[in-house]
């Protein structure tokens, strides 16, 4: 899973240490305290906004295939433990920074804020996934197995958009701007096929 | 009471470093004509340690200027503040228009260390310059009908960039009952630490209401009118559930989506600790009786 056995390939590694450099940049300058006066929601908004936007990014990558014909696919799974690695940083700085590792204030967050539980549910269905990235895992789960399973991700990027609205105070360009993808991202995975379907049906009846 | 002048306060070089800040005289006196010893006021002051000018120059909630805490600093320079004018309107016998360098003519300044707490769980110290809010009142003469104030922000979209989006019902409006509005603690802010005002902090004019939360504190007033029945405030009116009219800081009432119990000091770097937020952020002593018999939890 840490980058997982297939980087063979030394542009697939340098896409990885891109990507991820981020993250200890960011916490080096929060340490040297250069992240403005608060560094904990800088760290910890950053962190989430990026893993949001790869996420957005790594499901983009099918579509692009299929509607575009632009082949990215060798790049999808660098891109799905990327955004993996940044939600594990943004919960880490959540559990260690804001919340002081409180159990007290974790419990009481997780029992009564929507956008905790959101954000939370999402976290623990990223987990299976980043588990059985490897061409392994694939093989031992059988594909098809493994495909079912990896539709988890659509629910994981609907409660992280659904985490981001609930914890705003208003529409920003920023969140209008994610939750717009989400929703083209999450419309053309509906099948065409069904929604013929239903039509067919509704005028059939 | 002596007039402060800018130059009188601190030197900058001195109060750059936060925790060598010694609080002004003036302070002291004002915390006294509030009702409190000198003694209780020292004791309460001391305990308040500012951030610093970087600090507060630079997290600044002003939608005005765009949603972003560093926005405000980036795009506020443009905005002209000289001149400037205070439309005074409504339930007042001193109806009219007026420049805000003849209403600061007469006004002694002083300085008041306040606690600031964020709607969003974070607060930070500020040391303010300029005058209780009541002296303005006095002078406009408000009728008898007149139970509340309410203010408004500039409304100027080519200068303020934010105001171009609208995530708010623009301008931005607040409003506090008479009684709040001459509470020896509200405060009319004309500077910090000793200099004007920066434009991202609410420049000319900002009011200061230290025991509620900080979007009520309004910044950059172009009118201020008397009114009988309770004014429109801007967050109430674009989320009636969330946002009440008095949001008075309270760790024992609950934002619906998050929790008011803690808050985050800003400038305690990485590893700052959380500290507990305490009822009327501090000042329960001064306004507490403001609130007697009230349901906090349905007047939020």
């Amino acid at each position: 899973m840490i980058f997982s056995r297939s980087i063979k390939n030394y542009r697939i590694l340098g896409l990885y240490i891109i990507l991820l450099t981020p993250i200890p940049v960011y916490f080096y300058l929060g340490l040297k305290n250069r992240l403005g006066p608060d560094p904990v929601k800088f760290l910890e908004h950053k962190y989430g906004e990026l893993a949001l936007i790869f996420l957005i990014l790594t499901l983009s990558i099918t579509p692009l295939l299929k509607i575009f014909k632009v082949n990215l696919i060798k790049y999808r799974r660098c891109f799905g433990l990327v955004t993996f690695y940044y939600v594990f940083s943004h919960i880490l700085i959540y559990l260690i920074f804001d919340i002081g590792l409180s159990l007290d204030l974790l419990v009481s967050d997780l029992k009564k804020r929507y956008y905790i539980i959101a954000g939370f549910i999402s976290f623990m269905l990223l987990v299976p996934l980043a588990v059985t990235s490897s061409d392994k895992a694939v093989k031992r789960l059988s594909p098809k197995t493994w495909k079912r399973l990896h539709k988890l991700v659509f629910i994981a990027l609907s409660l992280s958009i659904i985490h981001f609205i609930l914890l705003s105070k208003t529409w920003t360009i920023e969140l209008l701007t994610y939750t717009l993808a989400t929703m083209i991202i999450l419309l053309l995975r509906i099948k065409y096929k069904k929604y013929r379907l239903i039509f067919f049906n509704i005028f059939n009846s | 009471m002596k007039k402060l002048k800018y130059s009188d306060i601190t030197p900058e070089n001195y109060y750059i470093n936060r925790r060598n800040f010694i609080a002004g005289s003036a302070v002291f006196s004002s915390m006294i004509a509030s009702g409190l010893t000198q003694n209780e006021a020292e004791a309460s002051i001391s305990q308040l340690s500012p951030n610093s000018l970087q600090e507060i120059t630079n997290y600044n909630n002003f939608y005005e200027f765009g949603t972003s805490k560093t926005d405000p600093a980036k795009y506020s320079k443009k905005l002209t503040t000289i001149p400037w004018q205070l439309e005074v309107d409504g339930l007042t016998n001193k109806k009219g228009i007026f420049d805000l360098e003849k209403i600061l003519n007469n006004k002694q300044l002083e300085e008041r260390i306040y606690r600031l707490r964020c709607v969003e769980g974070w607060s930070m110290v500020i040391p303010w310059i300029g005058f209780p809010l009541k002296k303005l009142i006095d002078q406009m003469d408000p009728k008898n009908e007149a139970r509340y104030v309410a203010f408004e922000t500039l409304y100027r979209p080519d200068e303020m960039r934010g105001q171009r989006y609208k995530i708010l019902d623009w301008p931005y409006v607040e409003g506090l009952t008479i009684e709040e509005a001459m509470n020896p603690l509200t405060f009319l802010a004309t500077g910090l630490y000793g200099k004007e005002l920066p434009n991202q902090n609410g420049a000319p004019l900002r009011l200061v209401v230290p025991w509620k939360y900080g979007f009520k504190s309004i910044k950059s007033i172009v009118k201020i009118s008397f009114t009988s029945e309770q004014p429109k405030t801007t967050w109430s009116a674009a989320n009636p559930r969330e946002y009440g009219f008095f949001s008075n800081v309270n760790p024992n009432v609950d934002h619906p989506r998050w929790s008011q119990a803690t808050e985050r000091v800003i400038g305690e770097g990485l590893f700052g600790q959380r500290r507990k937020t305490e009822m009327f952020n501090g000042y329960e002593k001064e306004v507490g009786h403001l609130y007697k018999g009230m349901d906090l939890k349905k007047h939020y």
